[in-house]
């Protein structure tokens, strides 16, 4: 295994903190996005899920690159994720140089994006799958057994995260967070685009500033956006964290 | 992607409009959705501008009419919670214990007009808030995993087409289908937030922009989306939310900047150190 035991035991401690009632699902999964690279060894993570059209949507992402990869996936309706999630099994290529046949356009994305292996987790609830979690390597060799049961088990907490806590979720709730979840990413979408006008910023300094400024106030990342898109937050530069308030 | 479902959604829609020999509208989407889901009724509550009341504004029959309503009077049901929580409510069954606790006097109501299962599928997306879809059925249990879908999807379409409503826009019905398709997408929305934050209106009328632009350029909502957020194209916005000005110019920013924020009328609060004085112009 790749982690120590105690940096195991102090993630899943971490996130299940997180997992309290009022909690905030796009800071949960940007979290687990992070971990799960840490943790697993992996140059990059992330995660999508699925939405009432069939179609994945991408919910959080480690890296600003492995976002861009991620998109390839998507938009190209080919990839590790999308079979994960087709399948409901995990799905992984030791060396995406010869992935070409496989999956031609991600493939050539990841390689020039530098990522050489890749490996994708369904995230599943009893019979219904729920989305993917995907793992991007710069070295080009399988992940262990080990290594990827971890990263099972990251994906499980993703999958309890959005169910709310409940071990026994009726299919009502699933639907209900699953779209608050999908809703609330849409939310964090329009808060970027706004930031990027008034702050003058690109659309992922937009996210960093949101989500530093959610974190240095203690508030829901969505409750945040929100403020913002209703223009009751009108200030919230990269530095306004650690510098005095407005004269 | 599952564009059987939404074939099948619009094909159900336009079915209904075909069976009175009318153009396709809201209403007809309302009916549809309460025949797909086999429900007693559904009906639609529309939020004032950007707002947090819901008002009724039409139903498949008056009764049903009458629960929209008893749940704006009494203030509390499931349409309230859907649009607080941007997420669809499903309560199985209206006349069960956690029912009762949860909406005391709506709930009873509800039971004695014959009501059990109560669903609220919000009609909007992330800060776009424009109403909720009600749906009553008489039987307690919860829909299929087939009908949430359908009502998710049908939700989407009565989202573009209240928005056109609201607007005043009109396309044929393979423009409104074709930039439904392509409205969930990430960089839809970061557009709908910058124009918002350009023009200093709700993310709902942004939208709208974005869509009158689609129809009279005939370009997909995405490639408008993706102009728009590398600055080579401005949307303007006359206060009806209707005129469209996009030749590609970067129009410069009005004069009387900062004096109020963007969309908000009440104070807003300025936190942290000023980022600078005035907005920032992009580019």
């Amino acid at each position: 295994m790749s982690a120590s035991d105690r940096r195991v035991r102090e993630v899943f401690i971490e996130l299940s903190d997180t997992l309290v009632d009022d909690f905030d699902i796009i800071e949960f999964l940007d979290r687990l996005a992070v971990r799960c690279s840490e943790l697993l060894g992996v140059s990059a993570c992330g995660i999508v899920l699925v939405d009432h059209h069939g179609a994945l949507n991408l919910v959080a992402a480690s890296t600003e690159q492995a976002r861009l990869v991620e998109l390839t996936q998507l938009q190209n309706l080919e990839g590790p994720c999308l079979d994960a999630f087709t399948t409901g099994r995990p799905v992984q290529h030791a060396d995406l140089r010869d992935a070409a046949a496989r999956w031609p356009r991600f493939a050539a994305a990841a390689v020039e994006a530098g990522y050489l292996a890749v490996q994708g987790i369904p995230m599943r609830l009893r019979d219904t799958v729920l989305g993917a979690v995907n793992l991007l390597s710069e070295v080009a060799e399988p992940l262990s057994d080990d290594t990827i049961a971890l990263g099972q088990a990251l994906a499980d907490a993703a999958t309890i995260g959005i169910v709310h806590q409940r071990a026994v979720a009726r299919q009502e709730i699933v639907t209900e967070q699953l779209q608050a979840a999908l809703n609330s990413r849409i939310l964090i979408e329009q808060a970027k685009g706004f930031l990027t006008h008034s702050l003058g910023v690109d659309v992922d300094e937009a996210f960093a500033i949101l989500r530093a400024y959610a974190r240095a106030n203690n508030r829901r990342m969505t409750d945040v956006a929100e403020d913002v898109v209703q223009g009751r937050i009108t200030r919230l530069g990269s530095e306004s964290a650690s510098n005095t308030p407005p004269a | 992607m599952d564009q059987d479902r939404s074939a099948r959604v619009w094909a159900a829609i336009k079915a209904v409009a075909d069976g009175e020999g009318a153009s396709l509208s809201l209403r007809h989407a309302v009916m549809a959705c309460a025949q797909v889901l086999s429900a007693m009724g559904a009906g639609l509550s529309m939020t004032t501008r950007d707002g947090e009341i819901l008002e009724p504004l039409l139903a498949t029959d008056p009764g049903v009419g009458e629960l929209d309503e008893l749940q704006f009077s009494l203030g509390e049901g499931p349409s309230g919670e859907a649009i607080a929580l941007g997420a669809p409510v499903l309560e199985t069954n209206l006349a069960g214990i956690a029912a009762g606790h949860r909406w005391p006097a709506f709930a009873s109501a509800g039971v004695e007009r014959g009501v059990r299962g109560t669903f609220a599928f919000p009609v909007g997306a992330g800060a776009a808030k424009l109403g909720v879809l009600s749906v009553y059925r008489r039987q307690a249990g919860p829909l299929d995993a087939d009908q949430v879908k359908d009502a998710l999807v049908l939700a989407d379409a009565v989202f573009v087409l209240a928005l056109d409503h609201r607007h005043g826009l009109s396309a044929d019905l393979d423009g409104v289908i074709e930039a439904a398709f392509t409205a969930r997408r990430a960089e839809v929305h970061q557009a709908a937030g910058r124009i918002a934050a350009q023009q200093r209106i709700g993310v709902t009328d942004a939208l709208a922009l974005l869509r009158a632009h689609a129809y009279s350029s005939g370009l997909a909502l995405h490639r408008i989306a993706t102009e728009v957020m590398a600055g080579r194209l401005r949307l303007e916005s006359d206060h009806d939310g209707a005129s469209v000005r996009g030749d590609g110019h970067i129009v410069p920013p009005p004069t009387d900047q900062g004096a109020t924020g963007p969309a908000g009328t009440s104070g807003p609060k300025e936190i942290g150190s000023p980022h600078s004085d005035t907005e920032q112009e992009e580019d």
